[in-house]
């Protein structure tokens, strides 16, 4: 699709660095990045590479060592607990691997979660459910429980999830993991419908099949970026960086 | 986590074991809770109120023989007479209770006769005509009873019940809380008229209304067993108790003093009796809010550990921190409401079953409602730490996959 050149998210030498009283680990080595608004870009990487603490990172889910970190204009760096956990519930949408639906909520109520968080009306809050529910197909379902539904089912439902908020930004993380081919691809359409009606999606795998549908791969080794547009402000990989 | 009733309400029903027995530990605490704070209140009040009798210069001697050979009725009235004639006794009369020691009878003293109507549990004691004057206790409306009034003791039969009774000012407001209660008739075994109202002293059953008490004009001398009750003047006690001491064992051949004591001793028994009653049910309840916070604790944190995944997800989502500890303080302040109802019926029913069989009086509903906020408060406080650690779950939780 087409998209604007305006930055949904920008990383500018962000390091993230583990430590632990006898060693300190490198997951990001100033790693910069760019992904534009409407861009459906896949982050891929051998596992330990430090593609979840980038999905992290840029789901403002973790904090960081040193760098800047822009979302969608607006520089969220240094910001409270709080205010990182409303720009989490206002802005981005997550897909997780295993799902992460509350089993003791039925269909309805799991992806009424983030809107409950927004504060918002009831009745905007079924509206957005029961249409998000219809994109995903499951608007016949909003009263199973997740135990009742399979896997590519569930998936859908945190799709929807995800989504019902209107999100600018969607990061999701091995988001077929977990699914058969068959629902994998189903699930990799919606993303791609998703992302047509214009919301920016980032798709953490280290599936290549999966990453060459996006419309851009951004390869991460060691901490660092090898291949993207931005990769000439990120070093070169070294040998000691380790770990998601 | 999220700010709403029903998805908490889905968490309990979803595992509900662990919250029914909470539920339920909580609603025992509280039922055991107010009742005993009603109960050790109760005691407290009886350590504070004055006895209402000289307690100083009072005494009491009680006597016991064998049944075939001892003539309590002869054996008393001997007694009595020696007593009185010795120089600084103020009064002596003869009794089947002593005020103060719980040695003595407890009765329900009826409005209708049959045992029908309104009824009033007061403590009760027999005594001659000097009774009044040996324990002090003035007389503030109607008269002491006449000498032919005072039923006599006949050995080898039961005595009969007397027609006339002296009630405290306490126990007239109790039966006639609208009117004079002097001349009216009340009825036990057989109906009785008031023919004096006493300034209120502590009866000999502790457990009845404190100042509940009726007075019968009758000497006892059932199962051969009687008290001396001796009122001396200032600083003749101890001597008097002692030359009567002397006395009465060297003129019973078949009758031996059972003991002695002074008032100021029963007094203190009763006062540490009272006190420690009110130590024991304030401990033991201490240890049952204890163990009841324990269990709340114990479910919250397991709760909170069952549900980290959930958690870092909830936060990822958008939850704050705030929001999580909302959610368990929620989550458990449901439980500790279902909890507070039953042991609110419970703690009524238990007040009712003291009051009809102990003659506690009725449970005042202030403790249901301060025993429900305290029970609250402490279940809170009680989840408040493992809610605090739910809340420093990072969302990071939500993308671990082990």
């Amino acid at each position: 699709m087409t998209h604007s050149e305006a930055a949904m998210l920008r990383m500018q030498n962000i390091s993230k660095i583990y430590r632990t009283e006898l060693i300190e680990t490198y997951a990001l080595r100033e790693l910069s990045l760019e992904v534009k608004e409407g861009e459906f870009v896949a982050v891929s990487g051998p596992s330990g590479s430090g593609k979840t603490t980038f999905l992290n990172i840029a789901g403002l889910l973790e904090t960081f060592d040193t760098g800047t970190y822009e979302l969608d204009g607006r520089d969220v760096s240094r910001l409270s607990d709080d205010a990182r956990s409303r720009i989490r519930n206002e802005k981005i949408g997550f897909i997780f691997q295993s799902f992460n639906l509350i089993p003791d909520l039925d269909i309805f109520d799991n992806v009424d979660v983030p809107l409950r968080y927004r504060r918002m009306k009831a009745a905007e809050r079924r509206k957005r459910i029961e249409s998000s529910l219809e994109l995903v197909g499951l608007a016949a379902r909003m009263k199973h429980l997740p135990s009742q539904l399979s896997g590519g089912q569930q998936q859908r439902v945190a799709i929807a999830r995800a989504i019902a908020g209107d999100p600018a930004l969607i990061l999701a993380d091995e988001p077929t993991g977990n699914l058969d081919s068959l629902m994998a691809r189903q699930i990799m359409d919606l993303l791609e419908k998703i992302n047509g009606m214009g919301t920016t999606v980032v798709l953490v795998t280290h599936d290549a099949e999966l990453a060459r549908r996006a419309e851009r791969n951004i390869h991460i080794v060691d901490g660092v970026v090898l291949d993207s547009p931005s990769q000439a402000h990120s070093p070169q990989p070294r040998a000691e960086s380790a770990a998601d | 986590m999220i700010l709403n009733i029903r998805p908490v309400l889905s968490a309990i029903k979803r595992n509900p074991t662990g919250a029914l027995l909470v539920g339920l530990q909580v609603s025992i605490t509280l039922a055991v809770l107010v009742n005993a704070a009603w109960i050790v209140h109760q005691r407290v009040v009886k350590i504070e109120q004055p006895t209402g009798i000289n307690t100083r210069d009072t005494f009491t001697i009680a006597v016991s023989g064998s049944a075939k050979q001892f003539n309590a009725g002869a054996a008393e009235t001997e007694d009595l007479a020696y007593l009185r004639s010795l120089p600084g006794v103020a009064a002596a009369t003869v009794a089947d209770g002593v005020p103060l020691t719980g040695n003595g009878g407890d009765t329900t003293v009826w409005l209708q006769p049959g045992h029908r109507g309104r009824f009033v549990p007061s403590a009760e004691i027999s005594m001659d005509i000097e009774g009044i004057k040996t324990l002090d206790v003035p007389l503030i409306a109607g008269r002491n009873f006449r000498p032919d009034e005072i039923v006599p003791y006949v050995p080898g039969k039961i005595a009969p019940s007397a027609s006339e009774a002296i009630v405290t000012q306490a126990l007239a407001h109790a039966l006639f809380p609208h009117g004079n209660a002097l001349g009216k008739t009340i009825y036990g075994a057989v109906p009785k008229t008031i023919i004096g109202i006493a300034r209120n002293f502590m009866g000999p059953q502790l457990g009845s209304p404190v100042y509940n008490t009726i007075i019968y004009p009758r000497l006892p001398g059932q199962g051969n067993y009687y008290m001396l009750l001796v009122r001396t003047q200032p600083g003749r006690r101890d001597a008097i108790l002692r030359a009567a001491k002397k006395h009465i064992a060297a003129s019973h051949r078949y009758g031996v003093i059972v003991y002695t004591q002074t008032f100021a001793t029963a007094n203190s028994l009763m006062d540490s009796s009272n006190r420690n009653v009110a130590i024991l049910l304030t401990l033991v309840t201490a240890l049952m809010l204890g163990v009841c916070c324990l269990g709340i604790f114990g479910l919250t944190t397991f709760n909170v550990g069952s549900r980290t995944r959930q958690i870092g997800t909830h936060r990822a989502l958008g939850a704050r921190r705030r929001d999580v500890v909302t959610h368990f303080l929620l989550e458990n302040a449901i439980i500790l409401a279902g909890g507070a109802l039953l042991g609110a019926i419970l703690a009524l029913v238990i007040g009712e079953w003291l009051t009809t069989h102990y003659a506690l009086p009725r449970l005042n509903l202030a403790y249901l409602l301060v025993g429900i906020v305290a029970l609250a408060v402490v279940g809170e406080l009680a989840a408040w730490q493992p809610a605090r650690r739910a809340a420093r779950i990072p969302p990071s939780v939500a993308t671990r996959t082990v």
